[in-house]
């Protein structure tokens, strides 16, 4: 009996592994990686920060395309000048040679270094791997500071006149400018900024905002039509059709339509909300803040209103009419029963609908993006379209992951309270969602 | 509570019904408008006088809308499949089987299923812009399965937890070993939840917006949300053909949920799932 439960044990483990290490991989493992990028200065379209350095590294590519032509273009001149001039080419010449030695007094680096100068001779481009060389602080530091003294140095050799190729030997020494690599660990500055900046915190107001006020007016109507619908009628199938159709269709379909039934000149939806007075000219909708918003609010709630009927009349049908022939009985009148049989038992029902509600009214992307793109004058901006924006038409990923980070925390936030409230009903066995 | 439906109920219904298809109604009436009777005095017209199927022939000449249709067929099948098949084995171990550990995990999927997409994004980009897996079907497959796995796992939890644990009480009785019992007893008796489970699957991958928008952005790996959503030029919307699009996705739906329309929502409130 005893081996029985070990193997079913085993067996168990053995079957939920697959999906485990692939959520573990594909969905747990990014967000962990999200976070370190936010702790980057990472972005895609500059070079050096282009990916992510905890220690400082050399562009040996950059390196030895100067440095050997810089050195032979020092010696030239020493050949033709004199006196104090040939002195201080010679200590320049004496500095970076005694730097070019402590860069490759590393073995790996001298290798890497070695191999990109016969690359660099056959006019070849060496790889990323390759021509990225890890150099210790030290190094770096004196690379940076003597580069930097000899430009200068230069840079005044030529004013006074003493140089007979000027232009080409300060150019090359101040190509060994960009070579060393600093890393770009930046800690928590990323969400310094983001917190600092109003337009963090107005797309925070613009997503609770939308959140809360789209969920509320879901509920309500929601309860209400699930209310009305929980009866038996002729052509149910149709009412079922039509609630499921705004859900199945691609919300950026959808919000493409409302985007065409919104249009400012031929939207038919506009020119019935200016007829009614809802608004004062159709073109206010897209154009105007409170327009957008509204817009925006309105599109979510027709796609999602008829989704939490759904939910509700599931919870609806659980509650046996017995309990309402009883109240009806002892005298209670309708909103009696209501409030008294139909609210309490409907709690968990309405906080799950809730929960999935409110979570992916916050995460909300596809809707605005296709219909207002955060306009006008960011007045849609939802904390979600923000770091899209500045991930990838910014394409500064650190400051992009930090605000996908903190739209994660909300989310976590907003699920705790949640679960909080509806317990662990969720997850046991035989829990009141599920019938 | 089964009341009797009066008459204002009828209407009540009648004008529900009517708003929320409202839109589909006049996008249906736009697709056959000419294109002058779109814009103009006679935008607000209901019928047009002289209907057309031009903005649909212009769907599949001028945009490779087609192509979009194959796309997102492929990469939700695919996920659908691989999600649903990996999902069954952990769900039924989470539903049947006794071991440590099990609210844990099943926490985690909902844990996981409530994740916001941007959240992710950057390092599933990065990581598939390394692998030369953009502008690919793999591409969209891998980072679906953030969102399929879950969902799967989940709503089949609670299928696999209502079939009755006596049948496989009977079958340990007579000497059936686990596997034995998942594949001759269980499974058979799943099979209308499996269904269930990929047809909400198959929905959500069909209508992902996000990671289709950033990793396949070549016209020839555009999914069909992202290609109608990318008709719109930079200074002009073509909402002829968009309307046309809109319809040719939409039938389908129709008559898929009309179909299915059961099975659907047994999905959505068995699990009281999300979407």
């Amino acid at each position: 009996m005893r081996n029985e439960k070990r193997m079913e044990r085993l067996l168990g483990y053995s079957l939920v592994a697959p999906a485990m290490l692939l959520i573990l991989a594909i969905a747990i493992w990014p967000v962990i990686q999200s976070f370190y990028y936010s702790l980057f200065d990472y972005r895609l379209n500059d070079p050096t920060k282009s990916s992510i350095h905890l220690s400082y590294s050399l562009d040996l590519e950059g390196y030895l395309q100067n440095y050997p032509f810089l050195k032979s273009a020092l010696k030239q001149e020493m050949a033709t000048a004199d006196g104090q001039t040939k002195q201080t080419l010679a200590q320049i010449e004496q500095k970076l040679a005694k730097l070019d030695a402590a860069i490759r007094s590393d073995d790996q680096v001298a290798k890497q270094y070695d191999k990109v100068n016969e690359v660099l001779d056959n006019f070849g481009t060496p790889s990323d791997e390759l021509k990225i060389a890890e150099l210790d602080k030290q190094t770096a530091e004196r690379l940076t500071v003597t580069v930097h003294d000899v430009v200068e140095t230069l840079k005044k050799m030529k004013k006074a006149g003493e140089l007979k190729q000027a232009d080409k030997v300060v150019g090359l020494a101040e190509g060994l400018e960009g070579v060393v690599i600093e890393p770009n660990f930046v800690g928590l500055k990323h969400y310094k900024d983001s917190f600092s900046d109003m337009r963090l915190w107005k797309a925070l107001w613009n997503t609770t905002f939308f959140t809360v006020v789209s969920v509320a007016i879901e509920l309500v109507l929601g309860l209400g039509i699930a209310l009305l619908i929980n009866k038996a009628f002729f052509g149910r199938g149709l009412v079922r059709a039509t609630i499921l159709i705004p859900w199945a269709i691609p919300t950026a379909v959808s919000a493409l339509m409302w985007k065409f039934l919104y249009d400012g000149q031929n939207g038919i939806v506009a020119h019935y909300f200016e007829t009614v007075g809802l608004v004062d000219r159709m073109g206010d909708l897209l154009t105007t803040e409170a327009g957008a918003m509204f817009a925006v609010i309105f599109a979510d709630v027709w796609k999602t209103t008829p989704y939490m009927a759904l939910l509700l009349l599931a919870g609806l049908q659980t509650i046996p009419s017995s309990l309402y022939e009883a109240a009806s009985i002892d005298g209670a009148t309708k909103w009696q029963q209501f409030t008294k049989i139909t609210l309490p038992l409907l709690k968990s029902s309405i906080l799950v609908a809730l929960l999935f509600r409110t979570l992916d009214a916050f995460r909300v992307f596809d809707l605005i993006y296709v219909l207002t793109g955060g306009g006008p004058a960011n007045s849609t901006e939802t904390i979600s379209i923000l770091a899209y924006k500045v991930m990838f038409s910014q394409t500064n990923f650190g400051a992009g992951s930090a605000l996908a980070v903190i739209v994660f925390l909300c989310v976590a936030v907003i699920s705790m309270i949640y679960i909080r409230w509806l317990g662990r009903d969720l997850l046991s066995d035989g829990s009141s969602v599920k019938r | 509570m089964q009341k009797k439906a009066g008459p204002f109920f009828y209407v009540f219904l009648a004008l529900f019904v009517f708003f929320v298809m409202f839109p589909f109604l006049w996008v249906l009436l736009s697709s056959v408008k000419p294109l002058s009777e779109l814009f103009g005095d006679k935008a607000f017209n209901w019928f047009t006088s002289h209907p057309t199927l031009k903005s649909y022939v212009s769907v599949f000449v001028n945009y490779p809308f087609l192509r979009y249709l194959w796309n997102s067929t492929v990469v939700a099948t695919i996920t659908t499949v691989y999600t649903v098949f990996v999902a069954t084995f952990a769900a039924y171990a989470i539903a049947r089987l006794e071991f440590k550990g099990k609210t844990v995990i099943l926490g985690l999927v909902l844990a996981v299923s409530m994740f916001p997409q941007i959240a992710t994004i950057s390092p599933i980009y990065m990581f598939v812009k390394k692998f030369g897996l953009t502008n690919s079907y793999l591409g969209l497959i891998i980072p679906y399965t953030t969102f399929a796995l879950p969902l799967s796992i989940w709503l089949l939890v609670t299928f696999f937890r209502k079939i009755p644990f006596d049948l496989e009480e009977a079958a340990k009785m007579d000497g059936a070993t686990p596997m034995q019992t998942y594949f001759k007893v269980i499974l058979p008796l799943a099979v209308p939840g499996v269904f269930t489970t990929s047809i909400l699957v198959f929905i959500a991958a069909w209508n992902e917006f996000l990671f289709a928008l950033t990793i396949n952005t070549a016209e020839k790996y555009k999914t069909v949300p992202v290609g109608i959503a990318m008709f719109q030029g930079q200074y002009t919307i073509p909402w002829g053909e968009i309307s046309a699009a809109t319809v040719i996705v939409t039938i389908p739906l129709v008559i898929m949920v009309l179909l299915f329309q059961r099975r659907i929502v047994s999905g959505l409130t068995s699990g009281s799932v999300k979407e």
